[in-house]
């Protein structure tokens, strides 16, 4: 950087660093010398480093401060000196010496020793203790003390700055009562460099005025034609913002839904809280076959019954045990009437197709789709959930066939999967008949399993349609998918309560 | 779906052609299966069958006898040599409302080998466990034929006074056995309404069998090196137990053993066991294209039956040990299958239609759009939670929360009636994030109305930080109805989760939609938030129908 485009960058901290600093100086010293609180010159101290302006050294040193008392005597002047000045060449009582020099017993008993090791004082006693000056503590109180002379300095400093006589004086007045201590200490000194140098040297670093903001003042008033403004370190880490962000799995699904409406088909829905009749008896599933056990529901403690439409209950019977007259000889048993109205919550989307089915809205020819909320009696794992999503749906209209399915998995593989390559291989669900899975390999992952597939059985379609016509039927894995999309390899994920997670998740 | 396991060098053999790994991978998915794994260090194969209604194929006999037709190498139904014998099970009526089916053969040949044991053990809990659910529907027992007397008797006995030794067990009455045998506690619920229960006792009148609970330990159990086998199958569905029956005497029957049938003398009737009927259905060429969207000849769909198992004479007969052929398309799925998915040339729909999403779609997303504006982060949580949530934590009496009967866990044993509580929940878990933190989740709940549940659309909206106030929610209220067009007016209301006085009930054409107000340090604390924090809950379904009607 030039050294003008620095100076335009220097924050107003800096620069009132700048204008009072020498190499070497401690942040203490800085801030003392500039008027600013040692964080203020801490940060600048940072800044100024990052422009390569200075170094910061940290050191360790022992450093001399003052005690309490030391701090009184540094004003009222030490013990020895009040009672050198109060001392005659005639012998005076203590407790008169103590009143004319504000002294305490115990501070005239900490420096007797001192004074008398000096000669500067004698003593004699009477009823009491007498104290008279000698003629070489005349001489004494002429000159400054070596304690005063340390005394006089300013705290705290470098203990490296005495010599070693001043240092036995500090060690003398270490060992009385709260006069000076001595401390390790760690302090941050700025070691200039050659640019930093330059930049106390020159004097447009004291001239020179930048603005921080702009201000509507200053549009108003025009000043900020003659104005600098200060350079901004743009690479600077600034604090981190999170923004209102979709949910990513929801996201997911949103674009599935577009993803179906621009291929025509019409969104459906069914309850949560659904009847055997709905979930399975409606979908030709016997109530009493393995092709049941298929997967585990969930069953509702109360209402344990919903009602039904008795007419539509009767079709679906009458199909299970004898066909329906669709040209089946149907499963052949005793429909248990009452376990059809038995409450559940939804295990699988293909519920909401028999009710469209049913309904009396539906279209001919039509195609439907739902995003369904399904529960499952599972243990939770990391591919298994017991709420989830599935994506199903039917395409109904006469004369149409396993072509036509194969022709609508190849567009979903397509459309879902960005992939032309697919195979379909037999599979078995209790209401389609063919029936078949879809494969498609998916450009990074190989070959996936995307969902399944068929054509609703005659006696699934008849009692609830009231006449048999071609319905295709299909499922797609969608929370695999999103899984696949989003980057996720955990399925709980899909469902996270992790809000960092849900901050800084990618949109897929 | 069942897995089974196998040696390949079994399978192989049964197969009686060269078969390499490979092509085993490549075949089994037109029997609906999948080669799930292969052991090289055992010779064992897992393979994972997906017809829960193809019970034949759930044996490494009934595979490899669909492989040698599927390849080509046999074609039309295999049959089996039943020999006629005197051998009489007379069956009690009583037992017709609690277990009154029972079929029977024996299987005598070479001697079980501890391979073969295993397998026809793994067959008989695949199929007793599954197709026959849990042994209500077909139960299955295997015996040394040896020690078993004919005729036998199968009836109904007293659970008091009846005694014998189970398998592995010491002699105790029926009911006793039912509550301390290891068998008796896993099956007994299958004989809870039962007064008598059913035994099989032979012609000394020992007890062989307490069906489905329990054989005897003197005559129940076969050995290594057993080469006479007494079967029998009980249940509750006649065609349930004769397929099932049928199914293991072609298993035996691969296996070289020979087969004698055994008459079961009901009241009415009297049946030679196995039954091996084969049925019938027609099926025309018009019907595979309506479903197949192919043109086949008669002869071609001849062909391709045969390779299914199937005899085409005027009409196509079935095998016996196929169970599932209820309509002619079941037959036509095993055409196709024959013929090949992958030869089938796709079609595109051509029909116009034009797609719709659901009315309510649209101003769902119109919130959600709002919120996010608002700088909220969207949350999607599972719709189950629990009742200790929705009300014990939020101080709040249930408003008929749907619980489920057969809950795995706690957590998820209720579906939720608000979403608010699953919000906190979510705060609570995540006090180190960045604060402010802005929630909100829009989704359903489900809520018991007398005997039925409605589903309806929720949003729920917190903002938690160190200064949440009333004023941060009325504004986003404020926003919201403003942009989505709704007038609504504020009540000072109350609400337990809530501070009193800072409660507001939410009101469009004088009904509510929902609340907003400052939720109780008491429900914090409960909660382990530690951070204030204001809230809004919306009843959407309540407010898009208002909306919509005004």
């Amino acid at each position: 950087m030039e050294d003008k485009e620095l100076r335009e960058s220097l924050h107003p901290l800096e620069r009132k660093v700048l204008l009072v600093l020498h190499d070497h100086d401690s942040v203490e010293d800085t801030a003392a010398r500039a008027g600013m609180q040692p964080v203020e010159v801490m940060r600048a101290f940072q800044w100024l480093q990052n422009k390569d302006v200075l170094s910061i050294h940290e050191e360790l040193r022992e450093e001399i401060s003052l005690g309490t008392n030391g701090e009184a005597y540094k004003h009222q002047g030490l013990p020895e000196r009040r009672l050198l000045n109060a001392l005659t060449s005639q012998p005076l009582p203590v407790s008169e010496l103590l009143e004319k020099a504000k002294l305490t017993m115990e501070e005239v008993h900490a420096i007797l020793g001192i004074l008398r090791q000096r000669n500067a004082l004698a003593l004699s006693k009477k009823e009491e203790l007498l104290l008279m000056l000698t003629p070489t503590g005349e001489k004494t109180r002429a000159t400054k003390l070596p304690e005063e002379k340390i005394l006089g300095r300013e705290f705290p400093f470098d203990i490296r700055e005495l010599t070693a006589e001043e240092k036995s004086v500090v060690e003398t007045l270490k060992r009385r009562k709260d006069i000076v201590k001595v401390d390790l200490v760690k302090r941050k000194r700025a070691v200039l460099t050659a640019l930093g140098k330059r930049l106390i040297a020159d004097k447009n670093v004291r001239q020179l005025e930048t603005v921080d903001r702009v201000t509507k003042d200053m549009l108003l008033s025009k000043s900020w034609k003659d104005t600098i403004f200060r350079r901004y370190d743009v690479s600077i880490d600034v604090p981190k913002i999170y923004g209102g962000k979709k949910h990513h799995y929801r996201r997911f699904l949103d674009d599935v839904r577009i993803k179906f409406l621009s291929l025509g088909f019409t969104e459906m829905e069914g309850p949560i809280v659904e009847t055997d009749f709905y979930n399975m008896d409606a979908l030709f599933m016997p109530q009493f076959h393995s092709a049941r056990d298929i997967h585990d529901a969930y069953y509702v403690k109360e209402p344990k019954y919903f009602p039904l439409d008795q007419k539509l209950v009767t079709k679906v019977k009458d199909a299970h045990e004898m066909g329906g007259g669709t040209g089946s000889k149907g499963w052949q048993y005793a429909f248990d009437v009452q376990r059809t109205h038995r409450t559940l919550l939804r295990t699988q989307g293909t519920a909401v197709s028999a009710h469209m089915l049913a309904s009396p809205d539906i279209k001919i020819p039509g195609k439907y789709f739902g995003i369904t909320r399904v529960f499952r009696a599972d243990v939770i794992d990391a591919t298994h959930n017991v709420d989830f999503y599935q994506t199903e749906g039917i395409v109904v209209e006469e004369k149409l066939t396993l072509r036509h399915l194969i022709g609508l998995l190849k567009l979903f593989a397509q459309e879902f999967s960005n992939t032309s390559e697919i195979r379909i291989v037999p599979g078995y669900f209790p209401f389609t008949e063919p029936s078949c899975e879809l494969y498609a390999k998916h450009p990074d992952l190989g070959w996936v399993e995307l969902g399944g597939a068929g054509i609703f059985r005659p006696e699934l379609v008849k009692p609830l349609l009231g006449r048999e016509i071609s319905v295709l039927a299909w499922g797609l894995g969608i929370d695999r998918l999103g899984m696949f999309k989003l980057g996720i390899k955990d399925i709980r994920a899909l469902f996270s309560h992790d809000l960092h997670f849900l901050r800084t998740v990618g949109l897929g | 779906m069942p897995t089974i396991q196998c040696s390949f060098t079994d399978l192989k053999d049964l197969y009686g052609k060269k078969c390499s790994l490979d092509e085993l991978r490549q075949w089994l998915p037109a029997a609906k299966a999948e080669l799930e794994h292969y052991d090289e260090k055992t010779d064992t194969l897992t393979i994972k069958l997906g017809d829960t209604n193809q019970p034949y194929l759930w044996s490494v006999e009934g595979i490899t006898r669909f492989l040698r037709h599927y390849q080509g190498n046999e074609r039309g139904i295999p049959r089996i040599k039943m020999m006629k014998t005197k051998n009489i099970i007379s069956v009690d009526p009583k037992l017709h409302s609690i277990r009154p089916v029972i079929a029977a053969f024996i299987a005598k040949g070479k001697p079980f080998t501890n391979y073969l044991l295993k397998q026809f053990i793994q067959m008989q809990e695949k199929i007793a466990d599954g197709f026959g659910r849990r042994r209500q529907k077909v139960a299955i027992g295997m015996y040394p034929s040896s020690k078993i007397s004919f005729p036998l008797r199968y009836y109904a006995a007293d659970p008091e006074k009846t005694s014998f030794v189970p398998l592995d067990g010491t002699k105790e009455n029926l009911r006793r056995i039912l509550a301390y045998h290891p068998k008796g506690k896993e099956y007994a619920w299958i004989l809870q309404d039962a007064k008598q229960y059913p035994l099989l006792e032979d012609a000394r009148r020992q007890i062989i069998s307490f069906p489905p609970i329990t054989n005897a330990e003197d005559t129940g159990r076969i050995n290594i090196g057993d080469s006479s086998i007494f079967f029998e199958a009980t249940g509750t569905d006649h065609a349930a137990v004769n397929l099932v029956t049928t199914i293991f005497a072609y298993a035996f029957a691969e296996r070289g053993f020979s087969l004698q049938q055994v008459s079961v003398k009901y009241h009415d009737k009297t049946e030679n066991t196995p039954l091996l009927k084969e049925e019938a259905v027609a099926i025309t060429p018009e019907q595979v294209a309506a479903y197949l969207g192919i043109q086949l000849k008669k002869s071609e769909i001849k062909t391709l039956l045969e390779r299914a198992q199937y005899d085409v004479l005027e009409k196509v007969k079935i095998p016996p040990y196929r169970g599932d052929i209820l309509h002619p398309v079941d037959v036509i799925e095993d055409i196709g299958i024959m013929y090949g998915y992958d030869k089938i040339e796709p079609l595109p729909l051509t029909t116009s239609t034009v797609g719709a999403a659901l009315p309510k779609i649209r101003e769902i997303e119109k919130c959600r759009e709002l919120l996010l504006g608002l700088g909220y982060q969207e949350v999607l949580s599972p719709v189950l939670s629990n009742k200790e949530l929705l009300c014990d934590k939020m101080n709040t009496p249930d408003t008929g929360i749907v619980e489920i009967e057969n809950f795995m866990s706690q957590t998820y044993s209720a579906v939720r009636t608000w979403i608010l509580p699953v919000l906190l929940e979510m705060l609570s878990k995540n006090k180190h994030v960045d604060y402010p933190q802005r929630v909100f989740e829009q989704g359903i709940v489900t809520r018991r109305v007398g005997d039925m549940c409605n589903d309806e659309e929720h949003l729920a909206v917190v903002y938690c930080n160190t200064i949440a106030d009333y004023t941060e929610m009325k504004q986003v209220m404020d926003y919201l109805f403003s942009m989505l067009g709704a007038r609504c007016s504020i009540t000072s209301a109350e609400h337990p989760a809530l501070i009193p006085g800072r409660v507001g009930d939410i009101l469009v054409n004088r009904r509510k939609v929902g609340f907003l107000g400052e939720l109780s340090p008491h429900v914090l604390e409960k909660l382990d938030i530690t951070m204030p924090a204001v809230c809004m809950e919306l009843n959407l379904s309540v407010l898009f129908s208002l909306a919509k009607n005004s």
